[in-house]
């Protein structure tokens, strides 16, 4: 876990909620303040504050159930808040929630159209609530989303990546100040999850504030500039995404002989810097020293057949780690006796 | 994805300029309009008008593949005016509303409301279109003055279809009252209009009474069948001469009250009383059911 980190849970526990992230005489333009959403007996947000600045290309990271799209549906005014209240670019919601729907356009969970209507006539449809649309700029937006050519198709027959693109089209409508966008990269292939992420990214450049709902860690990490860690409906952690991932600095080695191989790393890095995982020993070492570990690897007559970087913390790990979720552990185990089990019988 | 326009993002009117799309131009008919357009873009909208226009077609074919039967007044047990028909075109447009009315016309126009909220949170556009600038309280009318209109284009194809059809098998000749007495050809269809326009104002209040169970649920079908299921319960429960107290102030006991349009005079007093409870319930039920909608956390 870096420091910012670090220093944010920490801040988190003293004050018993996250520090409110500096604009740096930014406009703010999505504020959430002791939002609170409770169902029943569940609390799905908890007394959020958080800041949104303008130009930011923000995060909204956590896990299945943390609660993003809950915030979501408060922020853009779907859902009532329990208390507290959010601010989309100067306008109270709830309260003044017409005024703020002006400055804000996007999608939450998957985008939904008419489906017996075409790409262009529900962008018609839809672009028309926000005042005047012309017949140019749904052109434009089609064309940014790459359904240009399926403009008149009707939109029942589209795959989930094409609604996800026509969301993302009829959210650039209006250009407005801030996008609110609900993991919009699920259901797309490869290529269409980097042709949405660039242009998350070139709307950043050009001074769009984006709010990327995700439970991706690189997703954010390749296209946020800022970011927040939603956990049970509170932020556990947030701060510039640069600071956010944890470092990982290990490295998984492949030799002729492990056995070997083993004792002469741990004599290097010490017996616990070294384990061994699926015929892979894994070093926590960084980069820097690899050159010095294959010098001696070498020297100890051992070929060394691959050294590669071992596989970066999940985010679902990272998630343990940070809410020190460790009655996970006791059901984790529990579970690998389970299938222990189940496999002595079958042998 | 290609890239962003220079001017797409940060410029508030960028998207105003050009020519605007057609069919949504004009601020105060625009969520009609948008209402109105998403209801020709289902089927089941032009299933209901077809049957509506079946109704006064198969009614006139019925009738005169019977004509050789008896027709005197009251003689055939039918539904009112229907025994009439034989013989006079005039008639058919207010026998396939008497046939359609204690019915089909509730279900068409429970079908019709039940969907407009509910239907739209099935399919999930409700979340789409809360995301735009629209009061929900506007687009709660704009459904239920679209709903009504539907409706209304409806009640038109069984009276043209009526006169066309009744015309086609029978002739259209002077009608007579209930009284007794006789009306031109113009006059009778002056008052038929008037019974439609009743029937239509009769049908408000299962319009309204349907899309206050559309915005109770997220499910059209349940919003269908609990609007069907009230108006069936409470024509069961004023059919007891014990509950005869509750037929003044429910709105189904007023449904068949156009008929005093063809005494001569009008009985204007069960009619006047029918509107007025169709219009308070029509008022009630459809402010109640902007009160919750005004509420509703949109989860679907």
């Amino acid at each position: 876990m870096t420091q910012a980190v670090a220093e944010a849970q920490t801040q988190s526990e003293s004050t018993g909620r996250p520090e409110q992230q500096n604009c740096s005489g930014r406009p703010v333009v999505l504020s959430t303040h002791a939002l609170t959403k409770q169902f029943g007996t569940l609390l799905a947000v908890d007394a959020l504050d958080m800041q949104v600045c303008r130009g930011d290309v923000f995060g909204f990271l956590g896990p299945n159930g943390a609660g993003k799209t809950t915030v979501i549906r408060l922020v853009l005014g779907l859902i009532h808040p329990t208390s507290g209240h959010a601010e989309v670019c100067g306008h109270r919601v709830p309260g003044q929630l017409q005024g703020a729907l002006r400055h804000v356009a996007g999608f939450v969970d998957d985008p939904t159209f008419y489906p017996l209507m075409s790409a262009r006539r529900n962008l018609r449809l839809l672009g028309s609530m926000s005042g005047p649309v012309s017949e140019e700029r749904i052109d434009e937006v089609l064309e940014i989303a790459g359904l240009r050519e399926r403009s008149e198709s009707r939109v029942g027959g589209f795959s989930h990546g094409m609604k996800q693109r026509l969301g993302i089209a009829q959210a650039l409508l209006h250009s407005p100040e801030l996008i609110v966008l609900d993991e919009p990269t699920s259901g797309l292939d490869p290529r269409g999850m980097k042709d949405v992420r660039e242009l998350i990214r070139e709307l950043g450049a050009s001074g769009t504030t984006v709010f990327l709902s995700s439970h991706l860690l690189h997703e954010v990490e390749q296209v946020c500039t800022r970011a927040v860690i939603l956990n049970r409906g509170r932020i556990v952690v947030q701060g510039p995404v640069s600071e956010l991932r944890p470092q990982n600095d290990a490295v998984k080695v492949l030799t002729d002989d492990q056995s070997r191989a083993a004792a002469t790393l741990r004599a290097q890095f010490g017996a616990a810097g070294v384990i061994e995982d699926d015929g892979f020993l894994v070093v926590q070492a960084g980069e820097e020293t690899v050159p010095e570990m294959v010098r001696r690897l070498v020297a100890d007559g051992l070929a060394v057949r691959a050294v590669v970087p071992a596989p970066e913390q999940g985010l679902e790990d990272f998630f343990l780690e940070l809410t020190g979720a460790d009655d996970a552990k006791p059901a984790t185990e529990s579970r690998r006796r389970g299938i222990a089990r189940v496999l002595g019988r079958r042998r | 994805m290609s890239a962003v326009p220079a001017d797409a993002p940060a410029s508030s009117s960028s998207g105003a300029h050009g020519s605007t799309a057609p069919g949504m131009r004009g601020h105060a008919w625009g969520p009609l309009r948008r209402e109105w357009i998403k209801l020709l873009f289902q089927r089941r909208s032009y299933l209901i008008w077809a049957g509506m226009l079946a109704i006064p077609f198969l009614v006139s074919l019925a009738l005169k593949l019977a004509g050789s039967g008896p027709h005197e007044n009251g003689g055939g047990g039918g539904p009112a005016f229907l025994d009439r028909v034989l013989g006079n075109g005039m008639y058919v447009p207010l026998a396939s509303l008497s046939a359609l009315l204690p019915f089909l016309l509730p279900m068409a126009a429970s079908m019709v409301a039940g969907y407009m909220v509910a239907g739209e949170a099935e399919l999930g556009t409700l979340r789409i279109i809360l995301l735009r600038p629209v009061k929900r309280g506007s687009m709660l009318l704009s459904k239920w003055v679209v709903a009504m209109l539907y409706l209304a284009v409806g009640f038109l194809l069984v009276l043209v279809g009526g006169v066309v059809f009744g015309g086609l098998f029978f002739g259209l000749h002077p009608m007579v009252t209930l009284s007794g007495t006789t009306l031109s050809v113009v006059h009778g269809l002056g008052l038929t209009g008037l019974v439609f326009l009743y029937g239509l104002a009769a049908m408000s209040c299962m319009v309204s009474l349907a899309l206050l169970f559309s915005v109770l649920t997220d499910s059209s079908l349940t919003a269908l069948i609990g609007a069907v299921i009230f108006y069936i319960v409470v024509q069961i429960v004023i059919a007891f001469s014990y509950f005869a107290w509750l037929r003044p102030w429910v709105f189904p006991n007023y449904f068949l009250e156009y008929v005093s349009f063809f005494r001569d005079p009008i009985y204007w007093t069960p009619i006047l009383k029918g509107l007025a409870s169709f219009g308070a319930w029509s008022f009630g039920l459809t402010l109640v059911a902007y009160l919750l909608f005004r509420r509703k956390d949109v989860l679907s």
